[in-house]
C-alpha cells in the first residue's frame, strides 16, 4: 500500500481529489437547485418550509455543512496546486501558443478553470455571507409555517433580488459557473479514470447539459424574483 | 509535371536563438526567398543554415534524424503549435505548402522545465528516458521463453496495445500541454503493458514508479484539455491517461502491494 | 601482402556448429563477471539488445549513442517485418529453408555457418520479443500473424503494423532501460565515438565527443562492441537517417580492423524520387505495393512528359512484366532497381527529372475497387500524398530506387570479433550474413540475433579466454588514451581552424560526394566509371582538406559533427570504388557492366570471387590492401539466380 499522504500529493492524486470533490459539488448544486425551485412558487411558504426542515436536521445539517465546506476547500487547494505545478512546469512560456484543434478540449472554458473558479470562490463568500449568515430571526425575519415561527429566508432572498446590482452579480456569477462546469464535469470523470471511449463523448455532452441546466436554473431565480416580486418586495 | 504544382514563396522566419541552457534567448529574424512549396519544413531550415554559414555565422541548431516521422527526434513549436499546423504529422513531415507567401513563421523550442534548452531549438528530453527506466518494461531477460504462441492474445487487445505502443517519444504532448504534463507519454507505456499478459507481473510497481518519476521530473499535472492528443503525431488517445489513473489508484490502494516504494527515486 | 583470413568456424555438421561453439566456449564465473566492463556503441537493435543481455549476465556495461535517447536509433524506421523460421502457418518453412533462402538471396556470397546460426536463432527472437510485450500483429484466434515477403515462398514474416522496427527497438530499449535502472548499464547519450583505444593489442576503450558541449572523453573497458549501423549515407541521399554515419566503424578500420565487402550496397526499388536540389533524405515506399501496383514507363520518349492517364496501354512498357514474366512486378529488389535505371538511362524516365518510373494502381483499383486498395495501402498512399502533393488514387505514383542498406561493414569472424582482438561488430555494422544482397525482413533478424543470442556467448568466451590479461585493469590515464585523444582533438581543431578560411560548406561537398558515389558506385558499375570515381573523390577530398567552410564553435554544432563524418565518408567512398573495381563480377547488389549475361543479367564468377574481400587501412591517401576469406560451400550448391 502506498501511504495516502503520498498518493494524494502526486499529480494524479491531486486530480483524484479535485475530480471527486468536483463531482460532489455538482451533486450538491443539483440538490441546491432543486431546493431553490421552491422560490418559483411566488410565495414564501415553500421555501421557508424547506429551509425549516433542513434546519430541523440539527447536528446532521452542521455536519453536512462542514463536509461541504471541506469539500470546497479541498477543491480550492488542489486547484491552486495544479495551477502552480503547471506554472512551475513551464517557466518560460511560448510567445503565442495555439490549439491544434481536432479532439482538443482546449477552450475558453477549459483554459480558464482557475479564473472561473476564483470568481466562484468570491461569489461563494458573498453568497454565504448574504444568505447563510445574513439577516436572521433575531433581526425580525420571521415567518409562520403551519403555525410555527421560522426564519423568513424567503424575505431575505426577495429583498436582495429586488436590487438590480445583486441580480446582475448573481446572474454573472452563474455564467462563470456554467463555464466552469462545461469542462469540469467531464474532466472529473477523466481525472478519476472512470471513462472509456464509449462514454467519453456522451459524458462530455452531458457536461454541457449539466452546465446549462445548473447555470440557467440558478440564474433565472434572481431574474424571476426581480421581475415578479420587486414591485411588492420593497418594505 | 501534372498534378505537382510546386511554386515558390518568400517567408520571414523568427527563430529562437539561445547560446546555452543558462543564456538568455531571443528571436532572430531571417528572410528566405524562393522557397519551394514542395520542400519539407526541415529542408527549408537546412537551406536557411547554408545561408547562415555562408554569412560566417553560427548555424541554427535543431534536431532531426529519420525525417519520416518515426524516430521522434525532431521537435519545434511552429506558429505556436507542436510540430506545426498539420495534425498527425511530425515537423519533418510538414511541407512548405502549409504556409503562404509572405508569411512570418515563428519557431520556438519545446518549452518545459523538464526539457531544458541545450542550444537554440535543441532541448534535452532525457526526462522521458528516466520515466521509462522507472518501469517501462516487462522485466523479461534474454534467454529461453515460452513459445510465442503459448499465450494467446485477443486481436483487439493486441491492437489496443499497439495503438499505445505507437508513441515515438517526441515530447509534443508535453510541449503542447498548457500544463507541460507528460501524462500522455507516461500513460501510453503503462497502458501498453497493462493490457498485455506479459506486463502483469510488474503491473503495480510499474505504474507507481513511473508516475512518481514523472512527478519528480517536474512535469505539470493533467488538466484534461486533450491538447496532447491533438498535437500527438501518432494521435495517441487520452484514454490511456484515464487508464493510467485507474492503474495508479488501484496499485496505490492495493493491500498486497509493497515493492518499489523504496526505490521510487527512479533507481541509480 | 595479402593474407587468407580465418573465420574460426567450429568443426562438425552445419546444424551443430553453434552448439559446438557454446559447448567449448570459456565461461566467466558469476563473481568475476562484475569485474569486467564492456562498452557497447550504438543502441539500435543490435546494440541495445547486446548491452541489455550482457548486463543481465552481470558485466558492467557502458552504452553509447549519438542521440538524446537510445530509442532513436535508425532501426526504428524499419517498416516491413522480421523473418523467423517458426513455421506457424505450417507451410513448409524450416531453419534450413530460411538458411537456404538467405544464402541464395545473398547471391552465394555469405558464410554458410553464420547464416545457419542466424536461421536457428530466428525463432528465439520472436519468443524473446513477445515476452517483452512487443505488440505483434495477431489473428482473431489470438495467434501471431504472418505475412510473406520478397524472395521467399513461405509466410515467415512477423510484423507490428508498418512499424515493426519501432516495436522491436522499443522492446530492446525497454530491456536496456531495465538494466540502467538496476545500475548494470550506464548510459552515455549524446556521445559520438571517435576512436578505439588499443592497449597491448587489445581493444580497451574508446574516445568520445559529447556533442552537447564538445568535451572529449575517455572510456576504458575490457571489450568493445560496435553496433553503429551501416554507411548508406555515403550516397548523401538515402533512406538512412540524417545521423547515420560510418565514423565509428571507420575509426576502428583506421586502427586496423579490416573492412569487408564495402561495395555491397542494397538499393531499394520503390522510393519517392528526388524532387529538388535541397533534398536531404529519401523516403521508402514499402515493397508490398508491388503486389498490386504495375510498374511502367512510356514506350516513346516523347510521351514522358505527358499526363500518364492520356497514354494508351499499347504505348506503355510494363518492363518488369515483359522481362521477368514469372516474377513480374515482384522481381527481387536488385533486379527491379536495375531495370528502372535501365529504362531511365534510355531516356524513358518520367517526372521533372526524368529519373522516375510509374507505379500504377489504375488496374488494381478497377479490379478491386478504391476501398480495397485503401484498406491495403491507405497509410502508404497518404504518406505519398503528403510528400508529393499528388493523389495516387488518381495518378500513378512515381518511384525510383534509392540506397537503404549496406551489406558491407567491418569484417568479423564467427564470434563477431573484428580483426582487432576485443573489438566486436554487430548488426549492419559488420559485413554481415547477407552476402551481396539482403532479403526483406532479414536485417531486424540479424541485428537481434547478434545482440541477444550471439554476443553474450562470444564476448564471454573472449573475456574468459583472456582473463589473465583483462583482469589487469587499464586506466584511462594510459598512454594509449593520451595519444588517441590527442589525435581526435587535433582533427577537430584542424577542421575548425581550416573551416574559417574555406568557401565550400559541408553540405556542398557532401552532396557532390553523394552524386559521384551514386552515379559511379551505384546500381551499375564499370571499370571506367570506378576509376573516374576515384579521381573525383580525391578531388573532393582535397576540397575538404583545403576549402571547407565551417562556422560555429566546438560545442553543440551539428555542422561540425557532419564535417567529421564527411571526412570518413570520403575515405570510405574511395575504398568502395576500389572494392568494386577489384570485384570483376556481378553479384547481388554489385553489378559490373562488364560482367553480364547476353540478356543483361548479373554474371557471377564463382571461380575467382567466391570470397569475402577484407580491406586493410594503410594510412590517409595510401592504397589499402585487399585480403580474402574464401567462402566454402559444403551444404548448398552454387547456382544461377533466375527470375525469368
Amino acid at each position: 500500500m502506498v501511504p495516502l499522504s503520498r498518493l494524494f500529493s502526486s499529480t494524479l492524486g491531486r486530480k483524484y481529489l479535485m475530480g471527486a470533490s468536483g463531482l460532489a459539488l455538482v451533486l450538491f448544486l443539483v440538490v441546491h437547485l432543486l431546493g431553490n425551485l421552491t422560490l418559483y412558487a411566488g410565495s414564501g411558504d415553500p421555501m421557508n418550509t424547506y429551509a425549516a426542515r433542513l434546519h430541523a436536521l440539527g447536528p446532521a445539517l452542521i455536519a453536512l455543512e462542514v463536509g461541504l465546506a471541506l469539500t470546497i476547500l479541498l477543491h480550492i487547494v488542489t486547484a491552486f496546486q495544479v495551477t502552480y505545478s503547471a506554472k512551475a512546469a513551464r517557466p518560460v512560456d511560448y510567445e503565442n501558443a495555439k490549439t491544434k484543434g481536432g479532439p482538443s478540449k482546449n477552450s475558453v472554458s477549459s483554459r480558464n478553470m482557475i479564473w472561473t473558479g476564483v470568481v466562484l470562490g468570491v461569489f461563494l463568500i458573498v453568497h454565504v455571507a448574504q444568505f447563510r449568515f445574513g439577516p436572521s430571526m433575531e433581526d425580525g425575519y420571521t415567518a409562520s409555517v403551519d403555525g410555527v415561527m421560522v426564519h423568513d429566508i424567503y424575505r431575505v432572498v426577495v429583498e436582495a433580488f429586488a436590487q438590480l446590482k445583486w441580480v446582475a452579480f448573481y446572474v454573472g456569477s452563474m455564467l462563470f459557473l456554467g463555464f466552469h462546469l462545461r469542462h469540469g464535469y467531464w474532466s472529473a470523470f477523466q481525472s478519476l479514470g472512470i471513462i472509456n471511449p464509449r462514454w467519453s463523448k456522451p459524458i462530455h455532452a452531458l457536461g454541457l447539459v449539466i452546465a446549462l441546466l445548473l447555470a440557467f436554473g440558478f440564474l433565472f431565480i434572481p431574474i424571476y424574483i426581480y421581475a415578479t416580486q420587486s414591485g411588492g418586495g420593497n418594505s | 509535371m501534372s498534378a505537382s504544382q510546386s511554386k515558390t514563396i518568400n517567408v520571414r522566419l523568427r527563430v529562437w536563438r539561445q547560446e546555452s541552457r543558462e543564456a538568455q534567448g531571443f528571436f532572430e529574424e531571417h528572410e528566405l526567398k524562393n522557397v519551394l512549396t514542395d520542400m519539407s519544413f526541415l529542408e527549408m531550415l537546412d537551406v536557411l543554415n547554408e545561408q547562415i554559414i555562408k554569412s560566417g555565422k553560427r548555424p541554427l541548431e535543431f534536431e532531426s534524424d529519420c525525417r519520416e516521422g518515426i524516430c521522434g527526434t525532431c521537435s519545434l513549436m511552429v506558429q505556436g503549435q507542436a510540430h506545426g499546423p498539420v495534425r498527425g504529422a511530425t515537423t519533418c513531415q510538414l511541407y512548405m505548402r502549409a504556409f503562404t507567401d509572405g508569411e512570418t513563421i515563428t519557431i520556438e523550442p519545446w518549452r518545459a522545465k523538464a526539457f531544458p534548452v541545450i542550444r537554440d531549438l535543441v532541448t534535452d528530453r532525457r526526462a522521458f528516458d528516466r520515466i521509462q527506466m522507472a518501469g517501462g518494461y516487462t522485466g523479461a531477460k534474454t534467454g529461453p521463453h515460452a513459445d510465442a504462441n503459448a499465450i494467446l492474445i485477443p486481436k483487439d487487445l493486441a491492437d489496443r496495445a499497439m495503438d499505445a505502443a505507437a508513441c515515438i517519444g517526441c515530447g509534443a504532448c508535453v510541449a503542447a500541454c498548457p500544463n507541460a504534463s507528460a501524462s500522455l507519454f507516461t500513460s501510453a507505456k503503462i497502458t501498453q503493458l497493462a493490457l498485455l499478459p506479459q506486463g502483469q507481473a510488474d503491473r503495480k510497481r510499474r505504474v507507481i514508479r513511473m508516475v512518481d518519476q514523472m512527478d519528480k521530473e517536474g512535469f505539470g499535472s493533467c488538466s484534461n484539455l486533450q491538447e496532447c492528443e491533438a498535437a500527438c503525431p501518432k494521435k495517441i488517445s487520452i484514454q490511456n491517461i484515464a487508464i493510467m489513473k485507474q492503474e495508479y489508484l488501484k496499485a496505490a490502494l492495493a493491500a498486497d502491494f509493497r515493492a518499489g516504494m523504496g526505490s521510487a527515486d527512479g533507481g541509480a | 601482402m595479402s593474407i587468407e583470413l580465418n573465420p574460426g568456424i567450429p568443426e562438425g555438421p552445419l546444424s551443430q556448429k553453434w552448439d559446438t561453439y557454446k559447448a567449448n566456449m570459456k565461461l566467466v564465473n558469476p563473481a568475476n563477471k562484475r569485474k569486467y566492463s564492456v562498452i557497447v556503441v550504438g543502441t539500435g537493435l543490435a546494440g541495445a539488445s547486446a548491452a541489455a543481455s550482457l548486463a543481465e549476465l552481470g558485466y558492467q556495461v557502458k552504452s553509447f549513442c549519438t542521440h538524446d535517447s537510445a530509442r532513436r536509433a535508425h532501426s526504428i524506421a524499419a517498416q516491413g517485418g522480421i523473418n523467423a523460421a517458426k513455421s506457424y502457418p505450417n507451410d513448409g518453412d524450416s531453419v534450413w529453408r530460411l538458411f537456404y533462402d538467405t544464402i541464395k538471396g545473398g547471391d552465394y556470397r555469405a558464410r554458410e555457418a553464420n547464416v545457419y546460426r542466424l536461421a536457428q536463432n530466428s525463432t528465439s527472437i520472436i519468443d524473446q520479443c513477445v515476452s517483452q510485450g512487443v505488440p505483434f500483429a495477431r489473428e482473431y484466434s489470438g495467434e501471431l500473424a504472418n505475412r510473406s515477403f520478397g524472395g521467399a515462398q513461405v509466410s515467415r514474416t512477423f510484423y507490428a503494423r508498418g512499424q515493426t522496427g519501432q516495436q522491436l527497438l522499443l522492446g530492446a530499449y525497454s530491456q536496456l532501460m531495465k538494466e540502467v535502472d538496476k545500475g548494470k548499464v550506464t548510459l552515455f547519450p549524446y556521445r559520438e565515438m571517435l576512436d578505439v583505444v588499443m592497449v597491448d593489442g587489445k581493444a580497451r576503450g574508446i574516445i568520445t565527443r559529447n556533442v552537447t558541449n564538445g568535451e572529449i572523453e575517455r572510456h576504458a573497458a575490457d571489450a568493445v562492441v560496435l553496433a553503429t549501423g551501416g554507411y548508406g549515407r555515403v550516397y548523401f541521399l538515402s533512406t538512412n537517417a540524417m545521423n547515420s554515419n560510418v565514423t565509428a566503424i571507420w575509426r576502428a578500420h583506421r586502427r586496423g580492423a579490416l573492412f569487408g565487402n564495402p561495395c555491397y550496397v542494397q538499393i531499394h526499388p520503390t522510393c519517392i524520387p528526388v524532387s529538388g536540389s535541397y533534398q536531404a533524405k529519401l523516403t521508402l515506399m514499402s515493397e508490398s505495393l508491388r503486389n498490386d501496383g504495375r510498374v511502367w514507363v512510356p514506350k516513346k520518349k516523347e510521351d514522358c512528359k505527358k499526363d500518364p492517364s492520356t497514354i494508351a496501354d499499347e504505348d506503355r512498357d510494363y518492363y518488369l512484366e515483359r522481362k521477368y514474366p514469372s516474377f513480374g512486378n515482384l522481381a527481387p529488389r536488385d533486379i527491379a532497381s536495375r531495370a528502372a535505371k535501365e529504362v531511365c538511362d534510355e531516356g524513358r524516365g518520367v517526372g521533372e527529372s526524368g529519373l522516375a518510373v510509374y507505379l500504377d494502381f489504375r488496374d488494381a483499383i478497377k479490379r478491386d475497387g478504391e476501398a480495397a486498395i485503401r484498406e491495403r495501402y491507405g497509410n502508404l498512399f497518404d504518406m505519398y500524398h503528403e510528400i508529393t502533393n499528388e493523389n495516387p488514387y488518381q495518378a500513378p505514383m512515381r518511384i525510383y530506387p534509392a540506397v537503404h542498406y549496406t551489406m558491407g561493414g567491418l569484417w568479423v569472424d564467427y564470434s563477431l570479433q573484428t580483426t582487432l582482438p576485443g573489438l566486436f561488430a554487430a548488426g549492419e555494422a559488420n559485413f554481415s550474413d547477407h552476402g551481396a544482397n539482403r532479403l526483406g525482413a532479414s536485417a531486424l533478424m540479424q541485428g537481434l540475433s547478434d545482440g541477444y543470442f550471439i554476443l553474450p556467448y562470444t564476448v564471454t568466451n573472449y573475456l574468459g579466454t583472456h582473463a589473465q590479461d583483462l583482469l589487469k585493469k587499464v586506466d584511462v590515464s594510459h598512454a594509449a588514451f593520451d595519444s588517441a585523444e590527442k589525435e581526435v582533438r587535433s582533427e577537430i581543431d584542424r577542421m575548425l581552424e581550416n573551416g574559417k578560411k574555406g568557401k565550400r560548406t559541408v553540405t556542398e561537398i557532401y552532396r557532390d560526394l553523394g552524386k559521384v558515389v551514386w552515379d559511379k558506385i551505384g546500381m551499375a558499375r564499370s571499370e571506367q566509371g570506378l576509376k573516374e570515381a576515384l579521381a573525383e573523390i580525391e578531388k573532393l577530398q582535397k576540397d575538404f582538406d583545403t576549402d571547407l567552410l565551417l562556422t560555429g564553435d566546438s560545442k553543440l554544432n551539428k555542422n561540425l559533427e557532419m564535417a567529421g563524418r564527411l571526412r570518413d565518408l570520403l575515405e570510405l567512398a574511395a575504398l568502395m570504388a576500389r572494392d568494386a573495381l577489384e570485384r570483376k563480377e556481378s553479384c547481388g547488389g554489385h553489378f559490373r557492366v562488364e560482367s553480364q549475361t547476353p540478356d543483361g543479367e548479373a554474371q557471377r564468377d564463382d571461380e575467382n570471387y567466391a570470397h569475402v574481400a577484407a580491406w586493410e587501412y594503410k594510412g590517409k591517401g595510401q592504397v589499402p590492401v585487399r585480403h580474402q576469406e574464401k567462402l566454402v560451400y559444403e551444404n548448398v550448391k552454387l547456382s544461377v539466380r533466375s527470375y525469368k
